[in-house]
């Protein structure tokens, strides 16, 4: 251990230091960490053992040499259609990753100002964040009106999700707040229809204990 | 057959259910704070944690409780993050924006601190996870080398090499993040 610390400097130390403390949880956080793996619990965790070591070496061979027949079979492919005399108009008119518009609470930040390129990511990969955080954002909102009764705007909200996000990756959490705000509306048939939907669709899913007992526990 | 004795009866106190949870609610914190260093974004964190709960249980049967837990934790939210990453190729420009927000105002906390902080997350970012993993467990949990190995399954000359590099890496970022922040 001092071996290993001899090296950094005092001022990384020091930084180190700082975030070794491990700071308490918020208790909203908290509550809803333990909430879920309660949920889970009562869904029943499967049974089926894992290992919480890595996979053997020869595994990890055997998936790299998947990986390397597989890459040069993309590549013969490539060249046989034609790929590789990609006009360079195309790429010289394609935008660069790094002048992409860094995102609101970048610049809020308190270091925001950085440059932010540490993987240099490519504009699939930053639309596609984008995307994910807009699919939050929705949920959030809609999240945060069935928490106020708000059920009207809750449902506009997550119709609007559904819209945009069909098969996003909160369309699990999405129904979920589906069967609630049909529930709070009053649509009680509408509500159990929908949990069923939901356990239909997402058997496994750590909120179906909750989600089942929504349209009979809503006021 | 007089060899044959019978051993007393163990009644276990707790089912396994409840003495999971019990040791998950004790370390949550960490958990928490693992994936964050791992790279996990604060608002993808909730999922991972309870994708860690579900696997921690799976295997909480097998867990020698004479070991230490958060090493064995550690290893679990490593994959996690691991898998998350592959998945999602996640591994785009959040960086210390994630931070900020977080799990709401920490107001036990200066804000020198969590300017601390906001510099190693984002140093430690700019490390790939295999090194990143590796540094958080032995230079931030204060974790021994052999038991690094160990919850990597990786062999402790890997960690050694391992280390060496992600410290270059997390020195020469430190060092450049401060610099930039000094300029403004």
């Amino acid at each position: 251990m001092i071996w290993s610390r001899a090296k950094l400097s005092p001022e990384v130390r020091l930084l180190l230091d700082r975030e070794r403390l491990i700071t308490v949880l918020p208790a909203a956080a908290r509550a809803r960490a333990l909430s879920r793996a309660r949920a889970a619990l009562a869904a029943g965790v499967a049974t089926r053992p894992i290992s919480s070591r890595a996979p053997s070496a020869a595994r990890w061979a055997a998936a790299a040499g998947l990986a390397c027949v597989a890459t040069v079979t993309v590549g013969a492919a490539a060249y046989e259609l034609g790929l590789r005399a990609r006009p360079t108009a195309a790429v010289a008119a394609s935008p660069r990753a790094d002048t992409a518009p860094l995102q609101p609470n970048v610049a809020r930040s308190l270091v925001g100002t950085l440059p932010v390129t540490p993987m240099h990511p490519g504009r699939s990969a930053i639309l596609r964040d984008h995307a994910a955080r807009e699919e939050l954002r929705l949920l959030q909102q809609a999240r945060a009106a069935v928490a106020g009764e708000d059920f009207l705007a809750a449902k506009r909200l997550l119709a609007e999700h559904a819209r945009r996000f069909k098969t996003g990756r909160l369309t699990e959490e999405r129904e979920a707040l589906e069967v609630r705000t049909l529930a709070g509306l009053g649509r009680r048939d509408d509500a159990r229809r929908a949990a069923a939907d939901f356990e239909a669709r997402f058997p496994r899913s750590p909120l179906l204990l909750t989600v089942s007992q929504m349209p009979d526990s809503a006021p | 057959m007089s060899h044959l004795r019978l051993a007393p009866r163990t009644v276990p106190l707790i089912s396994l259910d409840d003495s999971c949870l019990g040791a998950f609610q004790q370390e949550l914190d960490y958990v928490h704070r693992s994936f964050r260093r791992l790279g996990v974004m604060s608002f993808e964190v909730d999922d991972l944690t309870q994708d860690l709960f579900v696997a921690l249980r799976r295997s909480w049967g097998t867990y020698d409780p004479n070991r230490p837990l958060r090493p064995y934790l550690f290893g679990f939210a490593f994959r996690i993050a691991a898998a998350h990453k592959r998945k999602r190729r996640r591994e785009v420009a959040m960086g210390i924006g994630s931070e900020v927000d977080d799990t709401g105002p920490r107001p036990d906390e200066e804000l020198q601190s969590k300017q601390a902080r906001a510099v190693i997350l984002a140093a430690l970012d700019r490390i790939p996870l295999p090194r990143r993993a590796v540094l958080v467990m032995h230079e931030l949990d204060d974790v021994p080398v052999n038991e690094v190995a160990s919850v990597l399954s990786i062999p402790a000359f890997t960690v050694y090499s391992r280390l060496r590099k992600a410290r270059r890496e997390l020195q020469a970022g430190i060092r450049r993040l401060l610099r930039q922040v000094a300029g403004e």
